[in-house]
């Protein structure tokens, strides 16, 4: 009977999930123009994730991660494959509302609705969890009890002295014995630069990517450009890396033949905060439909994801595992770390490079640290003189009619802004 | 010229590195065979006690000339002190603190006491944050005492005296140079205790001990000797003067640590310091493994006369990277 | 002669203004939303057009905002209700810069900052709920069995001790409501507390922007002058109430149908 029950709520989430997500697919083909098309294998990619579901069947094992500041690299190299498993699906976080406490973040509920709902025990060979925040910490307990096989990565708050450091590379160094334990493979000098090169190439690709979204006007958009992110979540490393390759070549182009989406005039805008995962697109898409663009982005689901590279001095690996340590720890800007200085950093330099009029902060409802860390970037955006809107929100989309007035009217008052500015500075010549 | 510049910023500046040494070494060490002498007061150790090196130290030098009475030192004959002084730094300006990265055969030698270790695979050891704060003052109570001690000698301290010519060429005495280098050209002659006095024995064997110590921490702890060597605190107060520039842009920088990793010298700041243009610390050896090891456009830039001649970029880092062995 | 025209499509009634070229309101009017607001825009509109005599070939540029602003396919451009509230406060007020403007809607409430230019800097909107604002009052009327235009008189005939009213949630504050009634308190100082219920909450709302003088403060309730005069208490501070509260948005989208078409001009 129980099982009865079970079943038919799997087969209602799902359909559901799968609704939610073409759905979105839909929006974002569709209510825009000049698409690449490149983006194709990656729209075709997270189709597929809720339609068929895209865990491998080569007989692998499958290590699930949340959080980016779970190495890859050693999973790669023990001939594991990583899925990402942080989730942005509606369905699963009503589905994870059910038992989780009211004021936990959709992300955290969307997570704990899928694995509650989908029977992943034996699809998942373990689930890497870092303690970051406090609700991803308690995740990794309850999963336990749900039957699944846990790690819990052990981060450290700080990161700015030796003692944090040291901890953090012991942490990495242990996960790494108790990985070979788990798969059975021993990890070497050669399998782990394989493994450290797969990932540079996948890193080196991204980085064209970030460079050509410098392009001013835009060449692509953001909604585009957190998708191909999001695609890395699930795909491997070698065809996504490809694939993006293709669709660097193809900006390439546009950019060398003066070819851009928008006009001169189109805000362009920072994104910032909780990180938006498809098929949760709800705010990158209404900036967009309504006249803005997303330039570039610093959240962990797409900018952060893949930019820090790891260098190593000595090809050993008592100099390798801490090298890939480092990267993932040292210039991390997510708000779990105190003092987190290097994100005010990180998005001055974004608002330079990337001819930046405003920051959209957004932040999901129960993530106190986003939500508190709003403040201090806030008034750090103040003193530089660059409007930020923020905005507290969650997976669903009843908010939608109030969030669109206020993103429109944000991006009036910049559009009015810019106007001015170029008046003011035709005046003075 | 664009082409020659991506050229040069995707250089394995490592490997430029090592044959450069070589040379260097070749000149500082067999100088003589060749008829090179390149001349005295040079900011590197280019040590007198090699028969036929091609050239000389400049501590040498200053701890004969500061081996005078207080009122010579402050008359004419101190002049020959400031000569000196000028032509140690018009040597200096010129490479800056990459004598030591580059020329200094003493520092080439520990280079490769960590490639050896490289090849046999044993781990490297490094310095607690607290320790090496600790240690990086002992090269200025070196350079402080190698001036001292000569003064004292040709002057009289209350109670206890001038002291005595046994105490001739403190710093020499303990060096590692003077008794590791001549080895080269196959003399030993350093290699032992002189029984003459109790200075000159406790001089000796201090300088053997140190001679050991060397040989142990070269071996595990990349440049080992540069924590103490008071030459690089002496270059350090002119390193305003260098035509050669180590300088960062702190905005590009994300703190990712990759520069402080590469750094042999376990500078911290090269990664923290996001304030300062010109990075060169007193440690620094100029080596430019933190420029290679940056993956920001342009964060890390190596000047000559205001002008880059090599800085750290994307590509340059993900080729450097690939390979890697 | 050019006119422009403003049409507020809010969540309880439409308001339409029309100007000409000096800027200077020649007609306005406030109609009921209705079911479909389409049709009822545009019957509003042709109604107020009749009954100036304006040509509707003289109407040269529609601005619509408000909820509603983009079902209106008449409208040459649309603009959303915050940036349309800001440019119509700073019009109308002469005698002085405003520099944060108070609106309550029929479904919500809103606070902008204006910067030194008059350009809207900073706001806040209350998201998802309709607490405290003009259906909260109307719910209050009806619960009380008056209308809303009466809640003023009511609240300035108070003798005696205001009731407190803990909630500005519809729901909650209609069943608290009942209560105060069945215990006996009396229906003027059950409106002195609602009053100063919305405007403890107008006050959190506003002061994470920060409150700086002028302030404006419009939308229909703002006719209310007991809870304008709440307001203010909550606030210390005085509030500027424009002549006809309600098409103070729809004005600034006047204007702001003026600037396009002006701006459209000079492109041409």
């Amino acid at each position: 009977m129980e099982k009865e029950r079970f079943e038919k709520v799997r087969k209602h989430v799902r359909s559901e999930a799968a609704l939610e997500a073409g759905d979105v697919l839909n929006k974002i083909k569709d209510n825009f123009p000049d698409n690449p098309e490149g983006m194709n294998y990656f729209y075709d990619l997270l189709s597929r994730q809720f339609s068929e579901g895209i865990l491998p069947k080569n007989g692998k094992k499958v290590i699930g991660t949340m959080c980016v500041q779970v190495p890859d690299e050693l999973i790669l190299a023990v001939d594991a494959i990583p899925i990402r498993v942080c989730s942005g699906s509606f369905p699963y976080d009503n589905a994870g509302a059910e038992f989780m406490p009211a004021k936990t973040c959709s992300m955290i509920k969307a997570i704990m609705g899928l694995f509650s709902v989908e029977n992943y025990q034996k699809k998942f060979d373990m689930l890497v969890i870092p303690t970051t925040c406090d609700q991803k910490k308690k995740t990794t307990e309850m999963l336990t009890d749900m039957g699944y096989e846990t790690y819990s990565l052990s981060l450290p708050s700080r990161k700015d002295n030796d003692n944090s450091r040291h901890y953090w590379q012991n942490s990495v160094k242990e996960f790494a014995a108790d990985l070979m334990k788990k798969t059975g493979k021993k990890i070497t000098t050669s399998n782990i630069k394989k493994a450290i090169d797969l990932k540079n190439n996948a890193r080196y690709e991204f980085r064209r990517f970030f460079n050509l979204r410098k392009k001013s006007p835009s060449v692509i958009y953001g909604k585009d450009a957190f998708l191909v992110a999001n695609a890395y979540f699930v795909d491997e490393v070698e065809s996504w890396t490809s694939a993006l390759k293709n669709l660097n070549d193809e900006l390439e182009k546009r950019v060398n033949k003066n070819f851009s989406i928008v006009n001169q005039k189109t805000p362009r805008f920072l994104f910032t905060g909780s990180p938006p995962i498809f098929p949760n697109m709800k705010i990158p898409l209404l900036v967009e439909e309504a006249g803005g663009l997303i330039a570039v982005d610093e959240v962990c689901s797409s900018s952060r994801l893949l930019y820090d590279m790891p260098a190593y001095d000595e090809g050993a690996l008592y100099d390798m595992i801490p090298a890939i340590a480092d990267c993932y720890l040292k210039p991390c800007t997510c708000p779990c770390f105190v003092p987190n200085e290097e994100r005010k950093d990180k998005l001055a330099n974004l608002i330079d490079l990337f001819n930046i009029d405003g920051v959209i902060y957004q932040s999901f409802s129960g993530c106190q640290l986003y939500e508190m860390e709003q403040k201090l970037i806030g008034n750090f955006l103040m003193e530089k003189g660059i409007p930020m809107l923020y905005i507290e929100s969650d997976y669903s989309k009843e908010d939608t009619g109030q969030l669109s007035t206020r993103i429109e009217a944000f991006i009036e008052s910049i559009k009015i802004k810019k106007k001015s500015d170029l008046k003011g500075k035709r005046a003075t010549k | 010229m664009n082409k020659f510049k991506k050229y040069i910023n995707n250089v394995n500046i490592s490997r430029f590195r090592f044959w450069f040494q070589i040379f260097a070494f070749i000149i500082m060490v067999y100088g003589g065979f060749l008829s090179i002498d390149i001349g005295e007061n040079l900011p590197t150790f280019s040590c007198p006690y090699i028969d036929k090196g091609g050239g000389t130290c400049f501590l040498m030098g200053l701890q004969h000339r500061f081996t005078l009475p207080i009122d010579q030192l402050i008359s004419f004959r101190g002049l020959a002190v400031l000569t000196s002084v000028l032509f140690f730094v018009s040597w200096f300006i010129f490479f800056n603190k990459a004598w030591c990265g580059y020329i200094c055969p003493l520092g080439t030698l520990q280079d490769w006491f960590t490639k050896l270790r490289q090849k046999i695979g044993i781990r490297y050891s490094n310095y607690s944050e607290a320790k090496f704060k600790k240690l990086k003052k002992i090269k200025y109570i070196l350079l402080g005492l190698l001036i001292l001690i000569p003064i004292f000698m040709a002057n009289s301290i209350p109670f206890i005296g001038k002291l005595s010519h046994d105490w001739a060429v403190p710093f020499c005495m303990i060096c590692p140079g003077r008794t590791v280098l001549p080895l080269f050209q196959g003399d030993a002659s350093q290699l032992v205790i002189d029984y003459g006095s109790k200075t000159k024995m406790i001089f000796t064997v201090l300088g053997m001990a140190i001679t050991g110590m060397f040989f142990a921490g070269a071996f595990f702890k990349k440049r080992f000797f540069c924590f103490f060597c008071p030459m690089s605190a002496l270059q350090f107060i002119f390193k305003k003067l260098g035509f050669l520039r180590l300088i960062k842009d702190g905005t590009k920088c994300t703190k990712c640590g990759d520069c402080y990793r590469a750094c042999d010298m376990g500078i911290r700041e090269i990664a923290d310091d996001i304030e300062s243009k010109d990075i060169i610390k007193d440690d620094c050896m100029m080596c430019f493994k933190c420029v290679a090891a940056c993956p920001e456009e342009k964060c890390l830039k190596v000047n000559f006369l205001g002008k880059t001649i090599y800085e750290a970029t994307e590509e340059g880092f993900y080729k450097r990277q690939k390979g890697k062995k | 002669m050019k006119y422009f025209a403003g049409i507020d499509i809010g969540s309880t009634s439409i308001k339409i203004v029309i100007t000409d070229e000096a800027e200077k309101i020649i007609a306005h009017s406030v109609n009921a939303t209705g079911a479909n607001f389409h049709k009822n825009s545009m019957a509003a509109f042709n109604s107020l057009l009749d009954k100036e005599n304006i040509k509707r070939d003289d109407i040269v540029y529609i601005a619509s905002t408000g909820y509603g602003r983009k079902l209106l396919k008449e409208a040459d451009e649309t603009i959303s209700e915050i940036t349309a509230n800001a440019v119509g406060a700073r019009k109308t007020v002469t005698g002085g810069k405003v520099k944060t403007v108070i609106n309550i809607g029929g479904q919500d409430l809103k606070g902008i900052s204006l910067d030194e230019d008059g350009n809207c800097g900073n706001f806040v909107m209350n998201d998802k709920c309709a607490a405290g604002t003009g259906r909260f009052l109307e719910m209050v009327a009806r619960t009380l069995e008056t209308e809303v235009g009466n809640l003023s008189n009511l609240h300035f005939s108070l003798k005696g001790v205001p009731a407190v009213i803990n909630s500005t949630c519809t729901v909650f504050a209609e069943s608290e409501i009942i209560s105060l009634l069945a215990n006996g308190h009396s229906h003027e100082g059950i409106v002195v507390g609602v009053h100063y219920s919305i405007a403890k909450r107008i006050a959190r709302l506003i002061k994470r922007i920060g409150v700086e003088d002028i302030i404006f403060f419009d939308g229909g309730p703002a006719m209310n002058k007991g809870l304008v005069e709440a307001v203010e208490n909550e606030l210390m501070r005085e509030l500027f109430i424009p002549e006809i509260p309600q098409i103070t948005t729809a004005y600034g989208a006047a204007l702001i149908a003026k600037e396009a078409y002006e701006e459209e001009a000079v492109h041409a």
